[in-house]
C-alpha cells in the first residue's frame, strides 16, 4: 500500500509539471483529485487494510491528498497568470476594422423630424406631382387670373398652363378631390420658383404642407395644432406669435413666429435682432378652395399650413448657404 | 412701401409712439419691416453753447465747461482736446441713452448718469459723432456750425424729426400703398378718426368743359375719368416742405407740377398725370385700345411696342400716355408748359397688369391700379392735385371738373353671421362686438337681424366681397393673440394612418449599409438633361442656361457629386438618392399633365475603395459584383425573391457591362459601369457603379405582409462542389443545371470560389459552390446524399460540359 501511494505520487507530480494548457490540468484534476480519481480510489482501498496499519498509511494518503491539492492550486494559478500575460501582449489599441458610415440628408432628417411630430397628432403622409397644371397650382386655390398675387410666386412654365409647382399646395386640392373629410395629411416635396440662385435663394426647395378639414375645425384649433407642433421642434420654452398676412387660398391667413431660439428673444444675427423668426404660413382654408374640391363650407372647415425645409435645416443645423446641401460634399452630410 | 410718421399726422392724430404703433400696424397684418425714430435715440440729447471752459483743477487733460443749454446753464467736465468757448455742440443731457461708448470695445450703448470726475459734479456730457452714432471721429467732440440754437432738441436740428416705416404689403391691400390708407388701418387701432384734407379752390369764370373734351371708348377698361385743367402755371420747384416729404419717401422732386401728382398719389393711392395741354390735339382725351404693333415713347425716353388690348389715353390725333402706366414723351411737362389738364382715372386692375407685364414696366401707378384704386377718390385727387398748384403758383383754375363716369359703381354690401364667425375663429364674439370693431374699419351696419348684420363696404377696400373677408377683419380688429389657443383635439381614426413609407425603410436601409443620402437639383443644364434620355421636359422661362432642362435621370446628378467630392479629396464614395425624374410622352410638350412621365427613382452609386486601407488585409476597389451585392440585398430585403437580372451582349457607352434589373416580371431599372467616355466629361479618371431604380416597381414588389416559414426540424447537410467549364460557360447555367437537378432539396447554393489558372487548363474556369441539403420531413442517410450529389454531378456534366473537379 506505501508502495502505491508513492506511485500515485510520483504520477501526480510528472503529470501536474506537464499540464501547460487549461484543458491538461483539467485532464489531471479529474485523474486524480476528481471522485473517481487515482487519490480517492487509494481511500476506498484504506478500507480493506488492517486496521493496526490504518493510522500510518492514513497520515501518509492524507499527507499526499493534501500536498497534491495544494499543488494543484498552485499550478492552476500560474497558468491562469501567464495567460493573463498573453493577453496582455496584444496591441488592443489597434483600431477597428473601417466601417463606411452613412447618413440620411440633413434635409430628409429635418423633412422626417416634423412629419414624425403631426404623425403622431393623426396625420397621414400625401405627395402629388411636380409638373402641374395652371389650375391646380394658382386656379383651384383661389389665385384670381391676372392677380399680383401670382407675382408672390414667380413661375417656371413648360408649356400653356402647364408649370413647375410652386409650393406643394396643390396637393391640398388633389388630396381633397380623392376623399371625404376628415382629411388630415401632410404633404412634404419639392418646388420651384423663378429666382436667381445666391446663398440665401434657389430656383427649388423643399416645403411640407398640412391639411386638416373636418366639421367644427376653428382658428383656435389652427393656433393650438402650430403651437404644439413648435413646442415638440423648437423646445417647449419657445414663445410664440400669430400675425395677419394674406394668401389667396386662406382666409383669415396668419404668419406664425416663434422667439429666436437662440438668443432667447434678446436679439441675434440669426433673428437679424428683432428676437423673433418667422417659421410658417397658415391659415382657415378660403371657402372658395372647399368648394373647388366639391365639399360644402357651410359644413366643413378647416386649416392649412406650409414651411420651407432649407429655411427651417438653415436655422437648426446653423448653415448659412443653402447650395452646401445640394452640393453634397460627404464632410458635410456625415456631420449629420 | 415707406410710410412717413409726420405725413400720417396729417390725416389722423396720433399719440402712439414710433415702437407701439410698428408693433400695433404688425399685430394687424401691416408689417413694419423697420424704422428708425431718431427723435427717440436722441430724446436727451440739445444743441448746447460753451460760455466758458476751465481747466478742471484736479486734472491736466480735462476741462470744466459750462454749457448754456436752452433752459439752464450746466457745468460739464469735458475731456475732449478741441473743446473751446463759443462752441456750439451736441449735449447729452443725464438720462440720455448714449449710442456708443468709445471706451467700450464693442462700443456697447449705456445711460448717461450725474457723476464726479476727479471730485467735480458733470451734469451732462458734450459728444462727439462716434459717440451720436453719426460718424467714427472719436478724437474730439463734435463741433456744431454757428447758427444752431443752444435748448434746440438735437434731432430737430439734424432735421431728422420724422420716422419713416418700411412697410410691407400683402398683395390683396392696395388701400395700404398710400397715407391715407395706412392712417385707416391706424384709425381700426386707436379708434381715432381719419380723414383727408378739405380742399379749396378759387375757380375762374372761364368753364372747363368749354376747353376740353374727354370721351372714352372702352368702358370695361377706363372706368372713370376725372380732369382739371389749370392755365397760367409756372413751372418751378415745389416747397421746401414737399420736396423733403417726397424725398422722405423715396421719390425725387422735379418740379411743381409733377411733384404736386406724385405727393397727392402718396397721400389717396390716386395716381395722377399732368399734361401739357397745350400739346394736345385738339385739346382732347379719349381713351381707347392702341392698334396692333403701333409705336409709342414713353416718359422715359423708350419706345415701345403695343398690342392691340394695350388701353392708351389719345388726343385728338395720337397715344399720349399708356393708362395707368406711365405717360408719353410727347406732352410732357416742360419749361414752356403753362396751361395744365390733370388726369385721374380709374383703369381695369387686370388690363393694367397684363399691360404691365407685358411691356416689362412697373411703376407707383401700375402697381396701384393692378391692385385696385378707390374709384371714388379720382374727383377728390384731381381737386386737391388742383389746389396744391394753385397754392403754390397762383395758377388759374378753370370752372368746374371734367368727370366721366359712365357707370357709376354701386356700393357693395356683404353679410356677417354671428354664429359663422365664432365657428370660423373658435371665438364667442357678440353681434355688438363685432359691429363695433368693424366699424373702425368704416364698415357701417346697413341692416341687421338677430344673428345676421349686412354691412356696406367703403370704396376703398377692394379686397372684401364676401362673408369670409367680414370675418378675417373680425379676427385682426379682434387680435389673433386673443384668440384661444387651443391644445386639446379629437384625433379622427375613421381612416387609416400612413405613416412609414417603403422610400423611408430603403432610405434606413441604406444608411444602415453606410451609405449616404444625397439631393441633387432637378434642373439642370441641356447637357446633363440630355445624357440620359434624347427627350426632355424644358422650361420656358429658364432663369439660366444652368437650370432650364428637368433631369431625365438620377445619374447626372450623382456624377456632378462625385466629381465635386472626388476634387475635395473624397474618393471612396457611397452614395444614394431617392427622387423624380421627367420625361416627354410624346414628341413634344403639350398642355395636358398626360403629356408628361414624371416618375421616382432610387440611385445607388458606389466608387473607389469598398474595403479601405487597413492593416492586417489589403484594400480593394469596388466593383461591378460589390454593387450588386448591395442591390441583390436590397431588393431581397423588400421584394423577397421576385427579382431577376438579364444580362445584356452589349454595352453602351453610357454604362458599360450593363444590367437589366426586372422585378416581378417588369423592367425596373439597370445597374453598370458608368462608361469611360461619360466619367471623363466629369473629370472623374476612376471606375463608378450606379444603378438606377423605378421605386414604383420596388413598390409593387414590396412584401409588407409576412408569414412565417417553420424552421426545419432536421439537420441540413453541406457538400462542396467544384467544377471544371470552358471559360465561355456562365455561373448562371451551372447553378441552374445543379438547381435542377437538386429540387426541391437543395435548400442553398452559394458560389464560393472562382478559379483560373494553371492547374485546370488555359480556356478554363474552375466553379466551386457549397449546397446545403434540408429535409423537411427526416434525416438524410449518408447514402441518400451520395447518390443526389451524383445525378447532380452527372446533371451538370452533362449539360454544361463540365468536369468534377473535386468533391
Amino acid at each position: 500500500m506505501t508502495e502505491k501511494i508513492n506511485q500515485v505520487r510520483v504520477a501526480f507530480d510528472n503529470e501536474l509539471s506537464g499540464a501547460v494548457t487549461g484543458d491538461e490540468l483539467e485532464q489531471v484534476r479529474v485523474k486524480f483529485l476528481s471522485r473517481n480519481g487515482a487519490i480517492a480510489q487509494l481511500f476506498e482501498e484504506m478500507k480493506s487494510v488492517p486496521a493496526a496499519e490504518k493510522p500510518v498509511l492514513g497520515k501518509l494518503l492524507n499527507t499526499l491528498k493534501n500536498a497534491a491539492q495544494g499543488a494543484f492550486d498552485e499550478r492552476k494559478k500560474t497558468l491562469s497568470q501567464s495567460k493573463e500575460q498573453r493577453t496582455r501582449s496584444i496591441d488592443l489599441t489597434l483600431p477597428g476594422r473601417p466601417k463606411p458610415i452613412g447618413t440620411k440628408h440633413p434635409l430628409t432628417q429635418t423633412m422626417d423630424e416634423i412629419k414624425k411630430i403631426f404623425m403622431t397628432m393623426g396625420f397621414s403622409v400625401a405627395t402629388g406631382p411636380e409638373i402641374e397644371t395652371d389650375y391646380y397650382n394658382f386656379g383651384a386655390l383661389n389665385f384670381p387670373p391676372e392677380h399680383p398675387a401670382r407675382d408672390m410666386q414667380d413661375t417656371f412654365f413648360i408649356a400653356k398652363d402647364i408649370l413647375l409647382r410652386t409650393h406643394t399646395s396643390p396637393v391640398q386640392i388633389r388630396t381633397m378631390e380623392q376623399q371625404r373629410p376628415p382629411v388630415r395629411e401632410i404633404m412634404p416635396g419639392r418646388v420651384y420658383r423663378n429666382e436667381a440662385v445666391s446663398a440665401r435663394s434657389l430656383v427649388s426647395f423643399h416645403q411640407i404642407e398640412g391639411l386638416y378639414v373636418d366639421r367644427g375645425v376653428t382658428f383656435s384649433d389652427l393656433k393650438g395644432t402650430l403651437v404644439a407642433f413648435a413646442h415638440q421642434f423648437y423646445g417647449k420654452d419657445v414663445k410664440f406669435k400669430f400675425r395677419p398676412t394674406f394668401f389667396p387660398f386662406t382666409e383669415p391667413s396668419a404668419d406664425m413666429y416663434i422667439s429666436c431660439f437662440l438668443c432667447k428673444g434678446e436679439g441675434c444675427r440669426m433673428c437679424k435682432f428683432v428676437g423673433w423668426l418667422e417659421i410658417m404660413g397658415s391659415g382657415m382654408v378660403h371657402p372658395h378652395v372647399l368648394q373647388n374640391v366639391g365639399y360644402d363650407p357651410e359644413v366643413f372647415t378647416g386649416f392649412a399650413f406650409g414651411m420651407g425645409i432649407e429655411r427651417i435645416a438653415c436655422l437648426r443645423y446653423g448653415v448659412d448657404d443653402l447650395r452646401l446641401f445640394y452640393e453634397n460634399d460627404v464632410r458635410f452630410l456625415q456631420q449629420f | 412701401m415707406k410710410i412717413s410718421h409726420n405725413w400720417l399726422k396729417e390725416y389722423i392724430d396720433i399719440s402712439l409712439k414710433p415702437a407701439v404703433l410698428a408693433e400695433n400696424l404688425s399685430k394687424v397684418g401691416l408689417e413694419v419691416g423697420g424704422y428708425e425714430d431718431f427723435a427717440a435715440k436722441y430724446e436727451k440729447f440739445v444743441v448746447g453753447e460753451v460760455l466758458e471752459r476751465g481747466n478742471h483743477p484736479n486734472a491736466d487733460r480735462l476741462s470744466l465747461c459750462k454749457v448754456n443749454v436752452g433752459s439752464e446753464v450746466l457745468e460739464i467736465v469735458c475731456g475732449a482736446p478741441n473743446v473751446a468757448a463759443g462752441q456750439k455742440v451736441p449735449v447729452a443731457l443725464v438720462g440720455a441713452t448714449i449710442p456708443r461708448n468709445q471706451h467700450d470695445p464693442e462700443g456697447k450703448s449705456f445711460t448717461l448718469e450725474r457723476a464726479h470726475i476727479r471730485g467735480i459734479q458733470s451734469n451732462g456730457m458734450i459728444c462727439s459723432s462716434f459717440e451720436l452714432g453719426l460718424g467714427e471721429d472719436a478724437n474730439g467732440i463734435l463741433v456744431l456750425k454757428r447758427s444752431a440754437k443752444p435748448g434746440m432738441p438735437f434731432a430737430k436740428f439734424l432735421g431728422l424729426t420724422d420716422v419713416l416705416y418700411d412697410m410691407e404689403v400683402t398683395a390683396n391691400r392696395g388701400d395700404w400703398l398710400s397715407h391715407i390708407g395706412v392712417a385707416r388701418e391706424i384709425q381700426m387701432i386707436t379708434g381715432k378718426k381719419a380723414s383727408l384734407i378739405r380742399t379749396r379752390i378759387k375757380e375762374s369764370k372761364t368753364l372747363t368743359k368749354n376747353h376740353a373734351t374727354i370721351r372714352i371708348l372702352d368702358e370695361q377698361k377706363c372706368r372713370r375719368y376725372s380732369s382739371r385743367v389749370l392755365k397760367n402755371v409756372k413751372l418751378g420747384p415745389s416747397p421746401q416742405w414737399m420736396q423733403d416729404r417726397l424725398q422722405s419717401v423715396g421719390i425725387r422732386p422735379i418740379n411743381n407740377i409733377v411733384d404736386v401728382t406724385n405727393y397727392v398719389l402718396m397721400e389717396t393711392g390716386q395716381p395722377l398725370h399732368a399734361f401739357d395741354y397745350d400739346t394736345l390735339a385738339g385739346h382732347a382725351i379719349v381713351v381707347k385700345c392702341a392698334a396692333e404693333g403701333e409705336k409709342f415713347t414713353t416718359l422715359d425716353g423708350k419706345e415701345r411696342i403695343l398690342k392691340a388690348d394695350t388701353l392708351m389715353i389719345c388726343d385728338g390725333e395720337r397715344p399720349v400716355a399708356i393708362a395707368g402706366v406711365m405717360g408719353g414723351a410727347n406732352t410732357e411737362i416742360s419749361e414752356g408748359t403753362t396751361t395744365v389738364l390733370i388726369e385721374s382715372a380709374n383703369f381695369d386692375p387686370s388690363s393694367v397688369r397684363r399691360t404691365s407685364k407685358y411691356l416689362g414696366l412697373s411703376t407707383d401707378a401700375s402697381q396701384r391700379f393692378e391692385r385696385g384704386v378707390d374709384i371714388e377718390m379720382t374727383l377728390y385727387a384731381a381737386n386737391r392735385a388742383a389746389q396744391l398748384i394753385q397754392e403754390f403758383t397762383g395758377a388759374e383754375v378753370l370752372k368746374g371738373s371734367i368727370d366721366v363716369y359712365p357707370k357709376k359703381a354701386r356700393p357693395t354690401f356683404v353679410s356677417l353671421r354671428v354664429k359663422r364667425t365664432n365657428a370660423v375663429l373658435g371665438t364667442s364674439l357678440s353681434k355688438q362686438e363685432i359691429i363695433s370693431s368693424l366699424r373702425r374699419l368704416e364698415l357701417i351696419p346697413a341692416a341687421q337681424t338677430k344673428e345676421t348684420v349686412k354691412f356696406r363696404v367703403p370704396s376703398f377696400r377692394y379686397d372684401i366681397a364676401e362673408e369670409i373677408d367680414l370675418i378675417e377683419e373680425v379676427a385682426r380688429a379682434y387680435g389673433y393673440d386673443n384668440v384661444e389657443t387651443k391644445t386639446r383635439m379629437t384625433v379622427d381614426f375613421s381612416k387609416p394612418l400612413r405613416t412609414t413609407s417603403l422610400q423611408d425603410e430603403i432610405r434606413n436601409y441604406l444608411i444602415g449599409a453606410g451609405f449616404n443620402e444625397i439631393l441633387t437639383y432637378s434642373l439642370q443644364d441641356r447637357v446633363k438633361g440630355h445624357l440620359m434620355a434624347d427627350k426632355a421636359v424644358e422650361v420656358l422661362n429658364p432663369v439660366s442656361a444652368e437650370a432650364s432642362v428637368l433631369r431625365t435621370s438620377l445619374v447626372p446628378g450623382a456624377l456632378t457629386v462625385v466629381q465635386h467630392n472626388r476634387s475635395h479629396g473624397q474618393k471612396d464614395l457611397r452614395l444614394f438618392e431617392i427622387g423624380n425624374v421627367f420625361g416627354l410622352r410624346g414628341e413634344k410638350p403639350e398642355k395636358t399633365l398626360d403629356a408628361y412621365v414624371e416618375e421616382e427613382r432610387l440611385l445607388v452609386l458606389l466608387s473607389g475603395n469598398v474595403i479601405s486601407a487597413q492593416y492586417g488585409s489589403e484594400h480593394r476597389t469596388a466593383d461591378l459584383f460589390d454593387l450588386k451585392g448591395e442591390i441583390q440585398a436590397l431588393i431581397s430585403k423588400f421584394c423577397l425573391d421576385k427579382y431577376r437580372f438579364i444580362y445584356y451582349d452589349s454595352a453602351s457607352a453610357l454604362i458599360e457591362s450593363a444590367l437589366a434589373v426586372e422585378i416581378n416580371g417588369t423592367y425596373a431599372g439597370f445597374l453598370g459601369e458608368v462608361g469611360k467616355s461619360i466619367a471623363q466629361r466629369f473629370d472623374i479618371d476612376g471606375a463608378l457603379f450606379v444603378c438606377e431604380l423605378r421605386v414604383s416597381d420596388l413598390q409593387r414588389g414590396w412584401a409588407t405582409e409576412k408569414k412565417l416559414i417553420p424552421l426545419p426540424r432536421f439537420p441540413g447537410v453541406h457538400r462542396d462542389l467544384a467544377f471544371v467549364v470552358n471559360a465561355g460557360i456562365q455561373h448562371e447555367t451551372v447553378a441552374r443545371g445543379i438547381r435542377e437537378a437538386g429540387g426541391t432539396l437543395l435548400a442553398n447554393l452559394v458560389l464560393f470560389d472562382l478559379y483560373v489558372g494553371d492547374q485546370i487548363g488555359a480556356g478554363n474556369k474552375s466553379l466551386a459552390y457549397s449546397l446545403e441539403f434540408q429535409p423537411l420531413d427526416r434525416t438524410l442517410t449518408d447514402r441518400e446524399i451520395d447518390a443526389e450529389v451524383l445525378r447532380i454531378v452527372k446533371h451538370v456534366e452533362a449539360t454544361c460540359n463540365a468536369k468534377l473537379r473535386a468533391l
